[in-house]
């Protein structure tokens, strides 16, 4: 066929790709074409038959009858030349003859074909494919027959239905396998988010989730690796399958296939290791490298990594594979940056959650619960942490959705009302409150959360409030128990403290009467709505109670209805309004003498701190009561003292009168009257401090007030604590200075009047300076010669120093007093 | 209690216990220009205001034997006796709400001016 050539159409490039569609070139016998070209033998009377497809460099025949060769090169074909008519059969009676064949070598050689006859195999698009072709050894001048040639044309479409549904069949197929590898990859994607979603912010489990995904969704894949960028190398970080052992293994960015990849962050397909231009060769054997897709894992800005599955085999992997590997690595990115914002998140949550669970502080979310009109009621716990469980004393689980009125009945409306003021103004309120019911204090804050809500922080404070409570009281106590003089007041003070201390009902101070026999109680403090119990008490009327009392340690009851001292009967105890009570004993001589009682209407736990509390107030009661007894009884002593003294003098003053009744000049027995009435007037004034010191001022008001109205004296310096010693003489100076100055001096006049004026100077040693100074009175002289007693006393002057400086003046006399400070004041030891 | 009735005197009943202090107590009363007439215990006291219609002034020592006699005294006169003046002395502190109504106590040792001037007061 050197002279005929081909046709063109052999090459048409659509034609090949109709041909390339069926999929049926080097497929193995099939029954169905077989059956046809039997068929076209027996029709056509000839030995050979062909389904014959003209390739682009051969033609195939996909069945044969009596033909040695399944295909033949283009110069051996005949159908070729079949390609150009497709709406009729071509029909070459001897093939020796026929230009186009004569010099076909299967015509000039073996098998020595002469006749041929061939129906194009058209498609439904009118490409020509080949034809199905009979051929004889002999010449056949007639050709076929009509009716053979139709035959021939049905078969040859027969031959192309089968193509078609055959086309169609493997169609179908290709797009089940298709769909089975899709689902198979988005099962195995599926499985790998969930374990992304599970790994609880474990980066490996995440990688690791990955790898095993991406190698169920590509079967080829015999290992799997993700490799995390770390500076100019690769880890191996999650490694599975052949590559399971490589863990931690680190190669270089610069001289790798997967470096490659993350450097240009496109999938790349390896398709031969053995020539790949980007491994080195060391690796590939370390490995056992074939071929593998790599796949860039991105996160943020840059590359984390890379995702690569691997084979020994070369050309393992497709192009889809590549998109696959891509699919995982993109579920790893998700994963990895939900993982890391979901970690953050949950991290952030479970702080939160678990300081407010570890908070020592009590944290309540509120929510106020208001009436008809809007004002708010009530409020609702609407979240607590355990450790307002703990600060409560009630179990967190029962309370949320309840309201607090109905979680602590009878809790204070202030525990409403300023919530809710916090609530309305947005105003943080701290609060310092005891809820009474339950005995608490707690200490907090509150704030508000939105137009209904507040949370509380919140600590309880009870220890500390009542601690600071006791130590007041203990200081207030000292300062009354200080200024009160009588033991009854004194009582009736500690008790009221206590009672309000420690938050009792009663409390009170009784005598010990016998053998704790019985109790005589003094006027007791109680709280509003609590009778007094003041009286005696018999002890047995209330239980087995004297026991402790008698061995001088307190009596503890916190419940009378259990503890076995009252259980048995603790009706006469609920009778006067004891629920529980602490008497506290004061002793005597190793006797129980006193006890301090207090009261609660409640039953109650005493507290070790209480029970201190109470034993020092006892304490502090009975040296305040014994200073008060000590004092009560010296008072009574000096006034019997003073009395007795007073006495005796009147009794001299009474013996001098009647001894001196024959004197004529009644004055010098007058004069002796009142300078014992002066003395007496001193001692007055020292049995104020038991004869230990006396008030200078005093001193002088009350020996100048026995003289004159006390208006005419006018008295300036500084009051000071003067000795007895000190306070006689000035008395007896005083008596005599005033009682001259009544006779001729300043106070004779009707507007006469004295001044005394006293300092101290300081000097090498100090020194008490006292003037007497008279004026508007009538002008006086020095009496003659020694004068009398008073001349002397007035200048003997101050505790007898005789530092004594008069001048008789126009108005009255003027003196000046000098005597050592230390003299006068009283010495302090 | 032997004195005659001098009418142009006023009557005093100076109640005391000790003879000195009486010797003094009449003293002073007599300094007063008034006349005293002498009793050495409250029922003695009693006895005389019973029979003497005419005494104005009742001037007692509180500080005698029974501690509280001569404030006992002092409240049945004011009790009994409404018109009569007390004149009281006593060595120990008194409370002034203690006192019977325009009665007036003074301190010992004596003072003789405010006795007499005290005296001489009631007797006007």
């Amino acid at each position: 066929m050197n002279n005929s050539p081909l046709p063109n159409l052999v090459d048409d490039a659509r034609r090949l790709g109709a041909l390339q569609s069926y999929a049926i070139l080097d497929t193995p016998a099939e029954q169905g074409f077989d059956d046809i070209v039997q068929l076209a033998c027996q029709l056509c009377q000839v030995p050979v038959s062909l389904v014959s497809l003209v390739a682009g460099d051969r033609q195939w025949f996909k069945a044969r009858v009596d033909f040695p060769h399944c295909e033949t090169d283009l110069d051996r074909s005949v159908c070729a030349h079949a390609l150009a008519r497709p709406d009729i059969v071509l029909v070459i009676p001897d093939l020796m003859v026929d230009a186009r064949t004569r010099a076909n070598p299967l015509v000039t050689g073996e098998p020595f074909i002469r006749f041929y006859a061939g129906a194009p195999l058209v498609t439904p698009d009118g490409h020509v494919l080949g034809t199905l072709c009979v051929i004889d050894k002999v010449v056949r001048p007639g050709g076929l027959t009509a009716a053979q040639t139709e035959s021939l044309k049905a078969l040859a479409r027969q031959v192309v239905t089968q193509l078609e549904l055959r086309r169609a069949v493997a169609s179908r197929d290709a797009a089940r396998a298709e769909e089975q590898r899709a689902y198979q990859v988005r099962e195995a994607l599926r499985e790998a988010q969930a374990r992304i979603a599970v790994a609880g912010g474990d980066l490996d489990a995440v990688l690791r989730a990955v790898v095993a995904g991406a190698m169920s969704a590509v079967p080829a894949a015999e290992g799997g690796v993700i490799e995390l960028l770390d500076g100019d190398h690769l880890e191996y970080r999650a490694v599975l399958g052949r590559l399971a052992g490589h863990k931690g293994q680190r190669i270089p960015v610069s001289s790798s296939a997967a470096g490659h990849c993350a450097l240009s962050r496109e999938p790349y397909l390896m398709a031969d290791a053995g020539t790949d231009p980007h491994v080195s060769r060391d690796l590939v054997r370390t490995l056992g490298l074939g071929s593998a897709v790599f796949a860039p894992i991105l996160g943020g800005d840059g590359v984390l990594g890379v995702l690569k599955l691997q084979s020994a085999k070369a050309d393992a992997f497709t192009v889809g594979d590549l998109d696959i590997v891509g699919l995982f690595t993109s579920a790893a990115t998700a994963g990895l940056t939900e993982e890391s914002a979901r970690a953050e998140t949950r991290d952030k949550d479970d702080y939160w959650r678990g300081l407010f669970d570890r908070l020592s502080e009590g944290f309540v979310v509120g929510e106020v619960v208001r009436d008809a009109g809007g004002r708010v009621t009530d409020w609702t716990y609407v979240e607590v942490n355990p450790a307002w469980g703990d600060l409560l004393g009630i179990d967190p689980k029962t309370v949320v959705g309840r309201s607090v009125r109905e979680v602590i009945p009878g809790i204070e409306d202030a525990w409403v009302d300023e919530f809710a003021q916090v609530v309305e103004t947005g105003v943080v309120a701290n609060f310092t409150r005891r809820i009474d019911t339950i005995r608490r204090w707690y200490e907090g804050r509150a704030f508000r959360l939105d137009a209904n809500r507040f949370g509380v922080i919140f600590l309880e404070v009870t220890q500390r409030v009542e601690a600071e409570a006791r130590r007041s009281a203990l200081l207030t106590l000292g300062d009354r128990l200080r200024d009160l003089t009588s033991t009854a007041d004194m009582t009736r003070a500690a008790a009221e403290i206590v009672g309000r201390t420690l938050g009792a009902t009663r409390a009170g101070f009784g005598r010990i009467e016998g053998d704790v026999d019985a109790i005589e109680i003094e006027l007791d403090w109680t709280a509003p709505g609590i009778a007094s119990i003041a009286g005696r008490h018999r002890f047995d009327d209330y239980g087995d109670l004297r026991g402790s009392l008698r061995r001088g340690e307190p009596l503890v009851i916190d419940n009378v209805s259990t503890d076995p001292r009252t259980r048995d009967d603790p009706g006469p105890m609920r009778a006067i309004a004891i629920g529980a009570l602490v008497n506290m004993p004061v002793r005597e001589r190793g006797r129980t003498v006193a006890a301090f009682i207090v009261h609660d209407v409640e039953p109650r736990t005493w507290t070790a701190e209480e029970l201190a509390f109470l034993r020092n107030v006892a304490d502090r009661l009975e040296v305040g009561v014994a200073r008060v007894r000590a004092e009560e009884l010296q008072a009574v002593l000096n006034t019997e003292l003073a009395h007795r003294l007073k006495n005796t003098l009147t009794v001299v003053q009474s013996i001098a009168t009647q001894t001196l009744r024959g004197v004529t000049e009644r004055e010098p027995v007058e004069a002796f009257e009142r300078r014992v009435l002066a003395l007496s007037r001193a001692h007055d004034v020292l049995m104020q401090k038991s004869w230990a010191a006396a008030r200078m001022r005093s001193v002088m008001e009350s020996v100048l007030g026995m003289q004159a109205d006390l208006d005419r004296f006018a008295l300036d310096g500084p009051d000071m604590d003067i000795s007895p010693q000190a306070a006689l003489s000035l008395t007896l100076l005083l008596h005599e200075l005033a009682t001259n100055a009544l006779k001729y001096g300043s106070l004779s006049a009707r507007a006469g009047s004295v001044r005394i004026a006293w300092r101290t100077e300081q000097g090498k040693a100090p020194t008490l300076v006292l003037d007497w100074t008279e004026t508007g009175g009538p002008s006086v002289t020095a009496p003659d010669g020694r004068g009398g007693f008073g001349s002397k006393l007035i200048r003997m002057g101050l505790v007898g120093t005789r530092n004594a400086d008069l001048e008789y003046g126009q108005t009255g006399l003027r003196a000046e007093f000098r005597a050592p400070l230390t003299d006068i004041q009283i010495h302090v030891h | 209690m032997t004195e005659t009735h001098r009418p142009e005197h006023a009557l005093v009943l100076v109640v005391e216990d000790d003879p000195i202090l009486m010797l003094s107590l009449v003293d002073f009363v007599e300094n007063a220009g008034c006349e005293a007439i002498e009793a050495d215990s409250v029922a003695d006291a009693i006895r005389i205001l019973e029979t003497r219609p005419d005494i104005r002034t009742v001037f007692t020592d509180l500080d005698m034997r029974g501690s509280t006699a001569g404030m006992e005294l002092a409240l049945s006169i004011r009790d009994r006796w409404p018109p009569i003046e007390l004149l009281m002395v006593s060595s120990k502190p008194w409370d002034a709400s203690q006192i019977p109504a325009r009665g007036i106590v003074l301190g010992k040792p004596f003072d003789r001016r405010r006795i007499v001037a005290a005296i001489q007061k009631f007797a006007a």
